[in-house]
């Protein structure tokens, strides 16, 4: 019981950031009809700029928690930034055109990978935590600084619940990914609400990667082993769709968390990509796909 | 074409051959230093004609030194990751390439029948897979006609390389873990690192006599060449100091979460924990998740590179984890020379240097010695030289054998650092000498 118990909260643990990472790439496609293959890269340069803000933080005598509140909110904005700069400079000309917005996003990977391999160099950097110690929840022995990573991941899930289905600007979001032709007939401003929607997207992956950066091995890499689940857990669960991206993380994880302890982590991958096609085989559109 | 064309033109050229054009080369650098003299003693510049042939046959006389000095350079290939998660390995390679390519150069360089050689150092991204490897195998053989690999990483890529060089007579060195690419079967390919053929054994008798408690070991390895290959070796060598292997477990290399082996791992209860051939960053998370979940044993990463990484995403849970092929460089043992290198390699990498990249300095100096032995720069004549040289490694006087192990000797004999991390230091605690350099009188 004991076993089960932890493998369940490994579980939430793992689907947290990937639910974040597979919302932002499912937001994107849902607007835009685009992959964001670079979406990573905006994820990995949230985590790289807290990895290198923080300890210069705390050597100018800031306190910890002051220092990460403060290299999160940089690493969110430089990451919104440049997601926002390449959105002006090439998606927005790639709108709805799969095979462009693909070759773009394969080009923006391979170009960011360098520059970060250049301006951040290749070592792994260490990220001071952000909570010490261990929490016991019905007798598991339980990471605090995991624990905040799944409270802010259903935090912020919830929050961008909310702002789908009570806002003007959810709706409008729904709206155009439903039928954007139709949405625009409405008087629903296509350009302006996807302009948004990439920034929400992007805002999220970059809040992932800052509050990633504590528990995983910062390096310009980051984002690939994060971009592969989160491609697969909005496939499984239908591109486009929210709480298909939420199903499709949580199956992932548990996937990862069962298969790595029953069987081993690398026959638990195998078995990610096995389940995908039966998924796919069933359901062409994902679990929870309609488009 | 009448008048034969550019074709017959083209097709005519190879007559001249080689050593006419070195010796037209050779009359042209005369003729140059004659004018230049000639300038000199009559001090007559004022005569534009003279003056615009002097300047045309300098240009020349210079172009031609240039191509000399271009003739006289030995390409050194290396197939590296320059790109993705072992980028550090690679471009820190590279980079002490360069550094030994200097050292040689300032030593007067390679000298060979009468001629004096310098080395150059040629990087390709293998991006650690097979696929690239192979692509670096065609650029540097075929492209950049390299006679000489000076370094190679990443037993999948290496076996792409080493399906040519052997076919071609190119001489390989490389610090590939797996010993399936050594043995007489490939006789240009040598090692340039402790593998953990030479890692493993004395490094667990080690960690086994400092901790007699230890009964039980639970290893972790990537699931690739490399992993599958020390795997083998470090659970002969964990029986052999009387400690049961209680599992054995694989991980995809690029895998970013780790709760999940951590969590199986911890339910063996074993005394001890392996990680074998994790990369440090990879086991600093391992060992993270374990101290999380409450184990608490003895820790060791057998072909543990360097302390860096595995303070970096382990924090505190590493302490006192041993490692079998880090080094460190605060000791009053560290020499001059290998300051000098960490500290250059540091500014560049953002971290210490490691036993992987040390490999391709250690190469170039090899490879001066063999070729000054043999007195040829022919990859098979170096080859048979290079197990009779010794010569100035990173870490002393040095040479190659293991042939009671490969069946031939191919294997650079370096010591082998047990180190263990005390108080998030990397503490040196072993220093164990390869008995064959003590034996044939090396060290």
């Amino acid at each position: 019981m004991q076993t089960l118990l932890q493998l369940l909260f490994t579980t939430l643990q793992i689907g947290a950031v990937v639910v974040l990472f597979a919302l932002g790439l499912t937001l994107i496609f849902g607007v835009l009809r685009i992959v964001n293959f670079a979406h990573g890269q905006f994820f990995t340069l949230s985590a790289l700029t807290v990895a290198v803000a923080v300890p210069a933080l705390v050597q100018h005598g800031l306190p910890v928690p002051w220092a990460y509140v403060l290299a999160c909110l940089a690493g969110v904005a430089v990451a919104t930034a440049v997601g926002m700069l390449v959105y002006e400079l090439g998606f927005r000309r790639l709108e709805r055109d799969m095979v462009g917005s693909f070759i773009l996003s394969a080009g923006v990977v391979l170009l960011f990978e360098g520059l970060f391999l250049e301006v951040f160099g290749g070592a792994v950097r260490p990220v001071p935590p952000l909570l010490d110690g261990h929490v016991t929840l019905g007798g598991l022995s339980i990471s605090a600084q995991r624990l905040l990573l799944c409270g802010m991941a259903l935090t912020l899930t919830l929050a961008l619940g909310w702002l789908l289905s009570r806002t003007r600007f959810g709706r409008s979001l729904r709206a155009v990914a439903i039928d954007h032709e139709a949405a625009m007939l409405q008087g629903v401003p296509y350009r302006s609400v996807a302009m948004r929607g990439f920034l929400v997207a992007t805002l999220i992956g970059a809040v992932a990667g800052a509050l990633t950066a504590p528990i995983t091995a910062v390096s310009p890499t980051l984002g690939d082993a994060y971009l592969v689940k989160g491609f697969i857990a909005v496939i499984i669960g239908g591109l486009g769709s929210v709480a298909g991206a939420i199903v499709g993380s949580l199956f992932i994880a548990f996937i990862e968390s069962f298969g790595g302890f029953y069987l081993d982590s690398s026959s638990a991958t195998l078995a990610t990509f096995v389940l995908v096609m039966l998924v796919l085989l069933v359901r062409p559109k994902g679990l929870l796909g309609h488009g | 074409m009448e008048y034969g064309g550019f074709g017959a033109l083209v097709e005519d050229m190879p007559k001249y051959g080689t050593l006419e054009s070195m010796a037209l080369t050779e009359q042209a650098a005369n003729l140059s230093n004659e004018h230049h003299t000639t300038y000199k003693e009559t001090t007559m510049p004022s005569n534009p004609t003279r003056t615009l042939l002097t300047a045309f046959l300098v240009a020349v006389g210079g172009g031609a030194a240039l191509n000399t000095a271009a003739a006289e350079t030995i390409k050194l290939g290396l197939s590296v990751p320059l790109s993705g998660a072992g980028a550090n390995w690679g471009k820190g390679g590279e980079w002490l390439c360069q550094q030994a390519a200097a050292d040689v150069a300032k030593a007067g360089g390679v000298k060979v029948g009468g001629k004096v050689y310098q080395f150059e150092c040629v990087a390709y991204d293998n991006k650690y897979n097979a696929a690239d490897g192979a692509r670096v195998a065609q650029a540097l053989l075929s492209k950049d006609k390299v006679r000489f690999i000076g370094g190679s990483l990443g037993t999948a890529p290496v076996r792409a390389l080493q399906t040519r060089t052997e076919r071609e007579d190119v001489l390989l060195f490389t610090v590939a873990w797996g010993a399936s690419i050594k043995g007489p079967k490939f006789p240009l390919t040598f090692t340039q690192m402790n593998t953990p053929n030479e890692i493993s054994l004395p490094l667990v008798r080690h960690v086994k006599q400092a901790n007699p408690a230890i009964k039980t070991v639970a290893l972790l390895n990537p699931n690739d060449a490399t992993g599958q290959e020390t795997e083998q070796i470090a659970r002969k060598a964990w029986a052999a100091a009387g400690v049961t292997v209680v599992s054995s477990d694989w991980y995809e290399r690029g895998t970013s979460e780790f709760q999940p082996a951590a969590a199986k791992l911890a339910a063996q209860k074993s005394d001890a924990i392996d990680l074998c051939s994790s990369p440090p960053a990879d086991s600093g998370l391992v060992f993270k998740e374990l101290a999380d979940m409450g184990w608490k044993g003895v820790k060791v990463v057998q072909v543990g590179t360097g302390a860096d990484g595995l303070v970096a995403t382990g924090g505190p849970a590493t302490e006192g984890a041993y490692l079998g092929a880090a080094i460190t460089f605060d000791g009053p043992a560290t020499s001059p020379l290998q300051r000098r290198l960490n500290d250059g390699a540091r500014g560049i990498l953002g971290e210490s240097l490691n036993a992987v990249q040390i490999g391709f300095y250690d190469a170039v100096m090899a490879l001066k010695a063999a070729m000054e032995k043999a007195q040829s720069i022919e990859p098979a004549a170096v080859a048979k030289a290079l197990p009779q040289v010794s010569f100035d490694s990173f870490y002393g006087r040095s040479a190659f054998g293991g042939k009671d192990t490969y069946g031939s000797p191919q294997q650079m004999l370096v010591p082998v650092i047990v180190t263990q991390l005390q108080g998030g230091k990397l503490v040196e605690v072993a220093r164990l000498a390869p008995a064959e350099l003590r034996e044939r009188g090396v060290q």
